[in-house]
């Protein structure tokens, strides 16, 4: 037993072979028709052509060279996109990073009726309220109804005409620089530790402060909920291992008691 | 150093007058010694106690069909038996007694770092086996899940598993509290010139046990918790009808409960390190080989837990790990057996009755090793899981092992802890009868497992009953040499302090100071100037 270590190692590269491969879970199941279905892992093909808010005719794959944060919504929604979009303007705005350089924003219309005018209109409401923020990495995009059903499709977005409005559920779509979906954000407000992890996921492979390392260590996405959550069995072997090893420190840098002469009865 | 034996004599620790008279001088005592004694009458209490079950469960089986209980007494039979052996015997096991008791002594200490600590362990050892009997014999019936608690079921049973769990949280920190306990006295408290490569190897033993007991046990502990909030407030965790997992419920029972099983197992293969060294009056071979293994065997021992999971949904890769890594736990252990194979070549051993429990062990513990490669390879294992070969290896382990190191130590310390000596020729009459008994009982259920009868069912089909009565008549074998073990321990006579204080030729501390020992252990703190095991003349 000259040299334990070598026994040592190779359970831990056994380990970290094990935790490293990923089963994806890219089961195509059908889609909902009104709702998100998420399409992690899967790329967005190229090809789809959208309007930009200068008038310009774009391929969405090819504008995505940032992670970057995509949204559904219409610009003359009386519901939920308002909300949506100030919520997405206010992690902006709090979350601390910086636009157009760690990340970009895309706001889609489905409405294929909705004018360049519009876009643009709304894209100036919205920049007054992130102010500091560079508005140049906010693009709002619309389109014609083949290139928006190509767009919805490729990205789980499902939604339906009734009425005169659309039916349809607010989310962000969180897609890596190569045009991988890697997470969705649910509902109309969010966290800012949780749009920053989301958008360093996305960024994957990029180095991360220190301070996104704990947090994504600390938390991770819980499927059940759509949210990311504490994950408190890490949480808790870190303590007890940060304890252990202190306990350990302690006693071998103190070594033995001077006197151990007293006993109790 | 010197002995004792030309000194003044101290009062023993049996005999010493502390403030307190009766029972109080003992369960208020922080004495070491006594603590450890408090937990040895429990833990054999307990023992005997599953026991009984067992007995009960064995002669249920004694013919296919109904005997003396129904499906649902059996359920909750087992899990009983179960639950008193692992959690109120078996993994208290040799720590909690021996380890109490000999660890100062061998490292040359007066007492453990923490005495009152050292009590209030043995407090809630008693506290949470209470809850676990009231568990048993309140509510709507003791639990019926096996000793496991598996989930869903131990969500959905209507048996009272939640104050049985609580009762397991309580004993968890019991153990917690003991291991931190050991870890800080063998660091702080050796005598001078006890270096960590000075110590005995059966300290070496508790010290890997000490460390697994203080890692593991919060796991359960929290799965244990997890339970209780997933049965009274409906949380999920592990309800897959409300979206739990209950496959996360087995990773994290296993994550403690395989550690578990070298809790139970390191101290006995410590102690029987000392009893083959001292009857084969040589230096231990290997030493540093033993001490390492014991460390190794805590450590690779964290990483394998899967191999309980194999049919329970995991990836290809998974298993494939899994089953790498429970085999490599077979090198360590390996090493300690030739090393005590090697102890005795060309050694001068004496037959004396720990020696020849050493050898039971021995043989016992390898078959219920090579049988755990069967369990540990992922193809046989789906072949027989579940089955009672899984219950022939788990005795040949726990109790063939664990179990029955515990008795050796008993013979071998028991002149050291009680200046008493019983007698040797009964002593290994029924050590031969209990091996006999052990393995007519449990040798059987490896066929019986491969042929395919399934573990935890009241009944059986014809073709199995042969076997099952041969295990039955082995039984009674069984128990009727531990009757006759314990009444010839109890009948131990008192001997002269020359016969007593060292028996054995012993070389650890514990042989150098006289039987039973004093109060304060030592009366001057000893200095070590010498190898571990060294043969120096007294």
């Amino acid at each position: 037993m000259k040299k334990p270590i070598s026994w040592f190692t190779l359970p831990f590269v056994l380990i970290v072979l094990l935790f490293s491969t990923t089963n994806s879970m890219a089961g195509n199941a059908k889609d909902l028709e009104v709702g998100i279905t998420e399409h992690l892992d899967q790329y967005i093909p190229s090809g789809i052509m959208l309007t930009d808010h200068n008038g310009k005719l774009v391929d969405l794959k090819q504008i995505i060279t940032k992670p970057t944060v995509l949204c559904f919504v219409y610009y003359r929604c009386p519901g939920i996109c308002s909300p949506l979009m100030n919520g997405l303007a206010e992690v902006m705005t709090s979350s601390g990073l910086a636009l157009g350089k760690e990340y970009q924003a895309i706001t889609i219309s489905f409405d294929s009726r909705e004018s360049t005018d519009l876009a643009a209109k709304k894209r100036n409401t919205y920049l007054k309220k992130i102010k500091g923020q560079d508005g140049a990495g906010w693009t709002f995009l619309t389109g014609d109804s083949v290139n928006i059903a190509k767009a919805t499709q490729a990205l789980g977005f499902g939604f339906k005409f009734v009425n005169n409005e659309f039916m349809h559920e607010g989310s962000l779509i969180m897609i890596s620089p190569e045009g991988k979906i890697t997470r969705y954000l649910k509902g109309i407000s969010y966290q800012p530790f949780e749009f920053k992890l989301a958008v360093y996921e996305a960024a994957k492979g990029k180095s991360s402060p220190t301070m996104i390392k704990v947090l994504q260590f600390c938390y991770s996405y819980d499927r059940k909920s759509e949210r990311y959550s504490l994950d408190i069995t890490r949480l808790t072997a870190t303590i007890t291992l940060i304890f252990a090893l202190s306990l350990l420190t302690y006693l071998l840098l103190r070594g033995r008691r001077k006197n151990s002469n007293s006993v109790n009865q | 150093m010197t002995g004792n034996t030309s000194t003044q004599r101290m009062p023993s620790y049996l005999e010493y007058q502390g403030k307190y008279t009766g029972i109080r001088a003992w369960i208020l005592s922080t004495d070491h010694k006594r603590i450890a004694l408090l937990y040895l009458y429990s833990q054999l209490f307990f023992f005997l106690a599953g026991l009984v079950m067992g007995l009960f469960m064995k002669l249920e089986l004694i013919a296919p069909g109904r005997q003396i209980m129904g499906p649902a007494t059996y359920n909750a039979l087992f899990t009983v038996h179960g639950l008193t052996m692992i959690f109120l015997f078996i993994i208290p096991g040799l720590a909690a007694s021996f380890g109490n008791f000999m660890i100062p002594i061998m490292i040359g200490a007066k007492d453990v770092a923490f005495p009152k600590l050292n009590l209030f362990s043995w407090y809630l050892f008693v506290f949470g086996a209470v809850i676990v009997l009231l568990g048993i014999f309140t509510g709507d019936g003791p639990p019926d899940t096996g000793w496991t608690f598996y989930a869903p079921y131990s969500l959905k049973t209507n048996t009272n598993v939640v104050l049985t769990v609580f009762g397991a949280f309580v004993l968890g920190f019991s153990s917690i509290l003991t291991g931190l306990n050991f870890i800080v006295t063998i660091h702080r408290m050796r005598a001078p010139g006890m270096g960590f490569f000075r110590m005995p190897l059966f300290i070496w033993s508790l010290y890997g046990t000490a460390w697994i007991q203080l890692l593991a046990t919060p796991v359960v502990g929290i799965t244990f918790l997890m339970v209780v909030a997933d049965r009274v407030l409906h949380i999920g965790f592990f309800d897959p009808a409300q979206g739990g997992d209950p496959v996360l419920y087995q990773h994290l029972f296993w994550i403690y409960s395989h550690p578990a099983v070298y809790i139970m197992i390191l101290p006995a293969m410590g102690a029987i390190t000392e009893i083959i060294t001292t009857f084969s009056h040589r230096t231990v071979f290997g030493y540093k080989a033993i001490a390492m293994s014991s460390l190794a065997i805590a450590f690779v021992g964290y990483l394998v837990w899967g191999h309980h999971m194999f049919t329970s949904g995991m990836s290809e890769t998974a298993r494939l790990v899994f089953s790498f890594l429970t085999f490599l736990v077979a090198i360590p252990s390996a090493i300690k057996v030739f090393n005590w194979t090697a102890t005795m070549y060309k050694g001068s051993i004496s037959l004396e009755p720990p020696f020849w429990w050493a050898m039971a062990f021995i043989f016992i513990f390898m078959i219920g090793g090579l049988t755990g490669l069967v369990l540990g390879s992922v193809s046989t294992d789906v072949h027989v899981h579940d089955t009672m070969f899984v219950v022939a290896h788990f005795h040949y382990i726990v109790f063939g092992g664990a179990g029955i190191a515990f008795f050796a130590a008993l013979h071998y310390w028991y002149p050291k802890m009680f200046g008493k000596m019983y007698n040797k020729k009964v002593a290994n009459r029924a050590l031969l009868l209990l091996f006999i008994g052990f393995n007519v009982l449990y040798m059987p259920m490896f066929f019986l497992g491969f042929m395919g009868m399934p573990r935890r069912y009241y009944d059986y089909l014809p073709q199995f009953a042969n076997l099952n009565l041969l295990s039955t008549i082995g039984s009674w074998i069984l128990a009727t040499a531990l009757i006759i073990i314990i009444v010839n321990l109890l009948r131990a006579k008192k001997g002269t302090p020359e016969e007593m204080d060292d028996p054995w030729g012993g070389r650890t501390l514990e042989w150098k100071i006289q039987s039973p020992p004093s109060l304060e252990n030592f009366e001057e703190i000893p200095v070590i100037d010498h190898e571990p095991y060294e043969l120096i003349e007294k």
